[in-house]
């Protein structure tokens, strides 16, 4: 893990509707990433983290504050410098896997390699995620857990600087959490991305080398996690 | 590396093979169609094109009264060579039953212009053969090496052909329309044409020896012509020019004046001097008298005498004329050796004014246009339908499009994807559809050209505006309807697409609904939220339906037309002569009782939506029992018919000005009223004042109208005889190449309303299948189901339909009228109130077939769907 901050969070904050009907998500987050962190932001339901994970993601913007990445403000980006930077940066991880139903497991993960210049090899990749056996067969054929896995494939197989995965577990059972979760250290390790995860599930904490708490739309706690525990070892 | 998402596309097509099968059935079907009508129509105009070398195709004819002497046709203007092309016109008597079944103009075999091309058989080589219309045979059911009887004589076919003159077989060129099945072209051998009996009409072709450059060109060389032809004719070749020959008829008049003058005065010289040689003889009895003094005779010698001087001065008055005198009867003298020569100008028709050689090409070109038009709009219903196709995949694949956003794909690379499918589906279509339209399609499409018109043989060109027709213009219409609904699609943010809230609308909430029961309000809101589905289908049904008005309303026209026609002609019969009067100067008559005298003449419009039409002049005597016209009409005061005022907007009050058709003399008319008579384009007006106004004798006439046949005229006085039939030319012909065709059209949008409301109601269906299934879930029976969706898309199809009959026939109704105002002729189109039921009928059935399925794809939506994840 280096020091070097690869992320910056700065006094963002975001508001949803007008009037009566405004509500204010995020009040004003600050918090650094370092290149190849496994960060995650941690909350209850309404905490923002989502809001704040598609602010980082480019997809949503802040109405305030701003996200850098390596330096450059996305809030400085237009909408095609934004969509280059999301292609060559980031991998995405959802709770519903978001999977083309009708591409097989191979070809799903194709869908991200097509947007790399220097993806990850396929095979390889599919023999890490524990796919090789299932590589023709198409999402319905596949448990919840098999087709995170190749949700996470899809997202890693361009080998992007920041993985973000919201909720990669919440549509799982506890063993396949496991797995998953597995998984996703495993590529931080050998890849070394930089893996920011949005979460409620408080016990995940205990693998990350940074945990942010967010509440009410703030940073409550910021904490460096000097004595992380495999995923394997996690327990709830 | 090639984008992945491509692999969808086969997949995609398996998974909705039903639908893409439909949509690809649809345009092959139009495609091909629209192909082979391009590539038949194309090929057969190449063909057309090059028959004019092929066959050496006159530049023009003209028709004289009598047969033109050598010295007049070596008068004849020198930019031209003249061909010989007499003919008859004679009775044809199919199966020899001795009634009249057709009129066949017989030729002689032409060698130099308008050579014949042979499609089965052989021309005639031996007498009693004869070589007929390869059309006007099939019409007929005449077969190689049957016997016809021609003008009275038997003749065995053993040739069907195509007069390359005659690629469609209009009678006159004036006529409404060309009738292939009553009018028949033919070639005998100069043995047989040389003893047919009847009356011998003195047809001239000629060539520009310089072919003009261009169709300007051609058009003023013909105007000259025209001018030059008639003078000539009329001058017997004395001269080409108008002025010189106008100036010689008055010059001959002015001598013909003058020598009656001189004839008068001579006579009245020589009666004065028989009266004074009488005197003298009665002065030389009395000369004692004289002698003697006497008074009264002394006086009588002294008159006689003065009388003698008076005389005598008047004749050398006289004989001092006599250089001028036998100046003035040298001339006419000279002109004398003309007298044999002169003739009558009666036909002109140029190449590019002959409707017979005409009329195919302009007809087939525009039913490119007519094809074009269809497959545009079809092409465009499909468009959307393709839209409205992807626009539901693109919501149910929202998160997954979400997704992609979210990692980097650009909206063009999604726009490119979601395009894909249509545009292979086109081009699919394109490459089938072609195909079929040069093999299968374009066969169809020449055998309703062969089996309308006299055509030659053709050969199959490569035909690039089929190209651009069936595949450019397509794949223009499927790209820029998909992207403008698709790139709308696709311009919400990746998060509205992962949050699923693809809503442009910036509605908060709901749209309220009227307090009607929940069922009705359920209805309302699957209406609203799938108004896109609804707008498409309301378009497919437009198109269907004005199909089928095409379909059921083309033979009614023609019906009603004609049960007009055969209520309000003028007369059953009109005879018209060649003279009024005969050879001895006495007037034809007839003691038929129902006879009427009339006149007629043919003049043209100057001006309006056609200039050139044919507008027939007639005059009808006081009281006419043919044609009701107010008993106090000033000389130019007249009424029109129902047609000429339709198609030229004209009413009671307005003026119209009409000119001769070969010269520059003009006629104004005011028009009183409008005569329902809807035969023709005529003018109607008192025999008298028609007289007047075109300068005839006061008397004159140019025939009878009867309610029968008129036995008692020698028939060598009869110009023609214009029947009923020849009136209804234009509804048979139309009939007969079209009414064949509506039939097979009503069939054809039948199958077509079936597919078209198919794919709307499932994209419909299929859209809405996961709240199908949760009503499903909560207990709702498939029966409620149906009586949600189903009678929902019942309801909307059936006002569709009554809301698109009355478009329908409106648009039939102008379509038509584009028609006619580009032709010669006119009628409305017509279609029943029965017609437009039946219409109705027809789409509610094939909706009833669509229902029977939508029930069915209803019935199995699986419980399961509302439950399963969304993707």
């Amino acid at each position: 893990m280096s020091e070097e901050t690869f992320l910056t969070v700065s006094n963002v904050c975001k508001a949803y509707g007008e009037g009566d009907s405004r509500q204010e998500v995020l009040r004003g987050m600050d918090f650094t990433v370092a290149k190849g962190e496994f960060c995650v932001l941690l909350g209850p339901s309404g905490s923002g983290k989502s809001t704040l994970l598609n602010i980082i993601g480019g997809i949503d913007s802040a109405d305030d504050g701003y996200i850098a990445i390596a330096g450059d403000k996305l809030r400085d980006m237009d909408e095609k410098a934004l969509t280059r930077y999301r292609r060559k940066h980031l991998g995405y991880v959802f709770q519903l896997y978001n999977l083309i139903p009708n591409l097989n497991v191979k070809e799903n993960i194709e869908v991200g390699a097509y947007l790399s210049d220097d993806p990850l090899d396929i095979d390889e990749l599919l023999n890490t995620l524990g796919l090789w056996d299932h590589r023709y067969k198409l999402p319905n054929q596949l448990s919840g857990g098999q087709q995170q896995r190749t949700s996470i494939g899809r997202a890693i197989v361009k080998n992007p600087d920041i993985l973000l995965c919201d909720e990669p577990t919440g549509a799982l059972d506890y063993n396949t959490s496991k797995e998953i979760l597995k998984l996703i250290e495993d590529v931080n390790q050998k890849y070394g991305n930089t893996v920011i995860m949005v979460t409620h599930n408080n016990a995940i904490q205990d693998m990350a080398d940074h945990t942010i708490k967010l509440r009410d739309g703030k940073v409550r706690k910021n904490i460096i996690n000097e004595n992380k525990i495999s995923a394997m070892e996690l327990d709830w | 590396m090639r984008n992945p998402l491509g692999k969808r596309l086969p997949r995609e097509l398996k998974k909705d093979f039903k639908k893409y099968a439909v949509l690809l059935i649809l345009m092959i079907f139009m495609i091909g169609i629209a192909s082979g009508i391009y590539v038949g129509n194309d090929s057969m105009m190449a063909a057309i094109d090059e028959s004019y070398e092929l066959y050496n195709i006159e530049d023009g004819h003209f028709e004289l009264k009598e047969e033109a002497t050598e010295d007049l046709l070596a008068s004849m203007p020198d930019n031209i060579d003249i061909y010989e092309q007499f003919y008859y016109d004679v009775v044809e008597d199919i199966d020899r039953d001795g009634n009249d079944d057709a009129t066949v103009r017989l030729f002689r075999i032409r060698t130099d212009i308008n050579r014949a091309c042979v499609n089965e058989g052989r021309l005639p080589e031996a007498e009693g053969e004869i070589a007929i219309d390869r059309m006007h045979a099939s019409n007929n059911d005449i077969r190689i090496g049957d016997m016809i009887s021609c003008g009275g004589s038997d003749y065995e076919v053993v040739g069907l052909i195509a007069l390359s003159d005659y690629s469609t077989l209009f009678k006159k060129n004036s006529d409404m329309m060309f009738n292939a099945v009553d009018f028949d072209v033919a070639l005998v051998t100069d043995e047989d044409f040389d003893t047919v009996d009847g009356t011998l009409i003195y047809q001239y072709a000629y060539d520009f020896r310089t072919a003009p450059e261009s169709e300007a060109q051609e058009k003023e060389w013909s105007d000259d012509l025209v001018e030059r032809i008639a003078v000539i004719a009329a001058t017997g070749g004395y001269t080409s020019d108008k002025d010189e020959a106008e100036e010689l008829a008055d010059n001959v008049d002015e001598w013909t004046a003058y020598l009656e003058d001189i004839e008068a005065q001579s006579d009245e010289l020589e009666a004065r001097g028989e009266e004074l040689e009488g005197r003298q003889a009665a002065l030389e009895e009395h000369y004692d008298l004289v002698m003697a003094g006497d008074p009264e005779w002394t006086a009588e010698a002294q008159s006689l005498q003065d009388d003698a001087e008076a005389l005598q001065a008047d004749v050398d008055a006289l004989a001092a004329e006599q250089d001028q005198i036998d100046s003035v009867i040298d001339s006419l003298e000279a002109l004398e050796e003309y007298d044999d020569d002169t003739n009558e100008l009666t036909d002109f028709v140029p190449e590019y004014a002959n409707q017979a050689i005409h009329f195919a090409p302009d007809d087939m070109g525009s039913d490119k246009s007519m094809m074009s038009v269809l497959s545009y709009v079809f092409i465009g219903v499909l468009a959307f339908v393709f839209a409205i196709t992807t626009s539901n995949t693109i919501v149910n694949e929202a998160a997954v499009i979400g997704t992609l956003r979210s990692t980097g794909y650009t909206r063009g690379e999604l726009l490119r994807h979601y395009m894909m499918l249509p545009i292979t589906v086109t081009l699919l279509s394109a490459v089938f559809g072609n195909i079929l339209g040069y093999t299968c399609f374009k066969n169809v499409a020449v055998s309703m050209y062969y089996n309308s018109y006299s055509l030659m043989t053709y050969k199959t060109i490569w035909n690039a505006d089929a190209f651009i027709e069936t595949t450019v213009i397509p794949l223009i219409l499927m790209t820029v309807v998909n992207f403008i609904v698709i790139y709308s699609k696709l311009r919400l943010s990746p998060l509205k697409f992962l949050r699923r809230d693809l809503s442009t609308s910036k509605r908060k909430k709901a749209m309220r609904l009227p307090s009607i029961s929940f069922m009705g309000r359920f209805r309302l809101r699957i209406l609203l939220n799938n108004l896109g589905g609804y707008i498409v289908l309301l378009f497919g049904i437009a198109f269907v339906m004005l199909l089928l008005a095409f379909a059921i309303g083309l033979p009614e026209t023609l019906d009603h037309y004609k049960s007009q026609l055969s209520d309000n002609m003028i007369s059953p019969y009109q005879y018209i002569l060649k003279d009024y009067k005969d050879e001895d100067d006495q007037y034809i008559t007839t003691s038929d009782d129902s006879a009427e005298r009339f006149s007629v003449t043919n003049l043209v419009t100057i001006d309006g939506v056609y200039v050139g039409e044919d507008i027939s002049v007639y005059g009808f005597i006081d009281d006419s029992t043919y044609v009701s016209l107010p008993s106090e009409m000033a000389d130019d005061e007249v009424y029109i018919s129902r047609p000429y005022a339709d198609k030229f907007s004209l009413d009671a009050g307005d003026t119209i000005t009409l000119k001769e058709r070969y010269t520059d003399k003009t006629y104004t008319f005011k028009i009183t009223g409008i005569d329902e008579y809807n035969g023709a384009l005529t003018v109607f007006m008192k025999n008298d004042s028609f007289n007047k106004t075109f300068g005839n004798d006061e008397d004159s006439y140019s025939g009878f109208l009867a309610r029968n046949t008129i036995d008692d005229l020698d028939q060598d006085h009869v110009y023609t005889v214009v029947t009923r039939e020849d009136v209804m030319s234009l509804a048979t012909q139309l009939d007969h190449s079209m009414g064949s065709m509506a039939d097979y059209l009503a069939g054809v949008c039948m199958i077509m309303a079936v597919l078209i409301m198919y794919l709307l109601t499932k994209i419909i269906i299929e859209k809405n299948a996961g709240s199908i299934s949760m009503v499903k879930v909560l207990g709702y029976e498939n029966r409620e189901i149906n009586s949600l969706y189903i009678l929902l898309t019942s309801i909307v199809v059936v006002v569709f339909a009554f809301l698109t009959s009355y478009l329908s026939v409106a648009g039939l109704k102008l379509a038509f009228a584009v028609m006619m105002y580009s032709m010669s002729g006119w009628f409305d189109a017509y279609i029943s109130p029965l017609g437009m039921v039946k219409g109705v009928a027809i789409l509610l059935a094939a909706y009833a077939v669509v229902a029977f399925f939508d029930m069915i794809r209803i019935k199995r939506i699986p419980l399961t769907d509302a439950l399963k994840n969304v993707e």
